[in-house]
């Protein structure tokens, strides 16, 4: 954490924090109700576009390595 | 009554009100508004590859937008760009300074940065006419070290500082455009969000920070965790933020609503997290701790739903392709495995 200097500085920073404060209070909310539905509509919309939530056929993988095993 | 007090005094309201707002709009929980869906079931994802040629811890790893390629940076001293298909390194860029702490990969593919205790973020053209790959720019201004970067473009990126600011950078004349203050506590990670018109902080300071990137201000910020927050990245709708910090947590906050929906906590994990990815639909979240594993949750019901291990020391990195066809972790081990 940074040590903050004393003096007028402190009255600059106090000034700023309210300033800041000031901006995050006056946002709009939204019901949390909605805001989880959304999450969860986007997650069931985009699920079966999903390769590592619904697995991946091997013959569309280009990471597995498609060479037979030998038995040597 | 003195302006310190009239501050302090005006500073308390408005923290009151802003607690009163994220109240009076929880009308339910993420948790009761999920309890209808059903757990993902068990994610198991096996090592497909693994990308061997850094000699020394590996801090960071970020894929291109082209899924296939991903940049890495090792405090070897090096900056590896790998195939992950085929696992052959694309260009090995030696560093100025070994002391490298993150990496990313322009959009474009054309450029990579870096940096880390040399407080500078560094920009190398992948393709440059004559082939080698050259410093294009040093990004010098921060009095910290550099514990992330993002490209916006070719021209212009966001970094973030021990110094506790964060800066968007003008490339071409290597300025800052913006500098971005308010943290308490050195800047650990950003990400920008899918629209490019804002980006989210993680600090030592415990909170998570909403930027408007034009504006130059903080929107929203986000407390909570009860230690350093490492890993921060967007949902992917650009709605929520998830974070994870030192406290062994991983934490969703949904922007609109202006507040923490869950938390992704197990009695059994007592490590902090290191880094995390969400999956594609944003239905799981893959996050990297200290004690070697990555653990897969289920994001909506806040249930650990896989384990990715393989790494023999701390995960440092993750990063899901941009196809969401693969995850890549990166390890102190030296090590990146790619997993699917």
């Amino acid at each position: 954490m940074s040590s903050k200097p004393h003096g007028s500085n402190n009255i600059a920073h106090a000034r700023r924090m309210v300033q800041q404060l000031r901006i995050e209070a006056s946002i709009e909310r939204t019901k949390v109700s909605k805001a989880s539905a959304d999450l969860m509509n986007y997650c069931s919309e985009h699920a079966r576009n999903d390769p590592l939530l619904m697995g991946i056929p091997a013959s569309d993988n280009p990471f597995k390595d498609k060479k037979p095993c030998t038995i040597l | 009554m003195g302006e310190m007090e009239q501050l302090r005094k005006e500073a308390e309201s408005l923290k009151d009100q802003i607690t009163a707002a994220r109240k009076a709009v929880q009308d339910t929980t993420l948790q009761e508004a999920a309890a209808g869906i059903t757990v993902v079931g068990r994610v198991q994802l096996k090592t497909r590859k693994t990308l061997r040629g850094h000699l020394a811890k590996i801090y960071a790893m970020h894929w291109a937008v082209d899924a296939n390629l991903c940049v890495s940076a090792s405090q070897d001293g090096k900056l590896i760009v790998w195939d992950t298909i085929t696992t052959n390194k694309v260009n090995a860029i030696p560093l100025k300074s070994s002391w490298v702490m993150t990496c990313a990969y322009a959009p474009s593919g054309n450029l990579v940065a870096c940096g880390g205790l040399d407080n500078m973020c560094s920009i190398y053209n992948l393709k440059g006419k004559d082939g080698n790959v050259k410093v294009m720019r040093e990004l010098a201004a921060h009095t910290g070290y550099l514990s992330c970067c993002r490209f916006l473009s070719d021209s212009e990126i966001i970094t973030s500082s021990g110094d506790c600011t964060c800066v968007l950078w003008d490339i071409e004349t290597g300025t800052q455009k913006t500098v971005f203050a308010g943290h308490q506590g050195d800047c650990m990670s950003l990400a920008v969000s899918p629209d490019f018109k804002f980006f989210i902080s993680g600090a030592c300071d415990f909170t998570a920070k909403l930027w408007d990137i034009r504006e130059g201000v903080c929107r929203q910020t986000f407390g909570g965790h009860e230690s350093d927050i490492n890993a921060i990245g967007f949902f992917p709708n650009g709605n929520a933020v998830i974070t994870g910090s030192d406290d062994a947590t991983c934490k969703l906050y949904d922007l609109r609503a202006d507040q923490e929906l869950i938390t992704y906590q197990d009695s059994s994990i007592m490590c902090g997290v290191t880094s995390l990815a969400p999956s594609l639909s944003g239905r799981l979240i893959l996050a990297g701790y200290d004690d070697f594993n990555v653990n897969i949750w289920d994001s909506l019901k806040s249930e650990r739903v896989g384990v990715l291990a393989g790494h023999d020391n701390r995960v440092s990195c993750i990063g899901v392709s941009a196809d969401g066809m693969a995850c890549c972790t990166g390890s102190w081990d030296s090590f990146l495995k790619i997993w699917n």
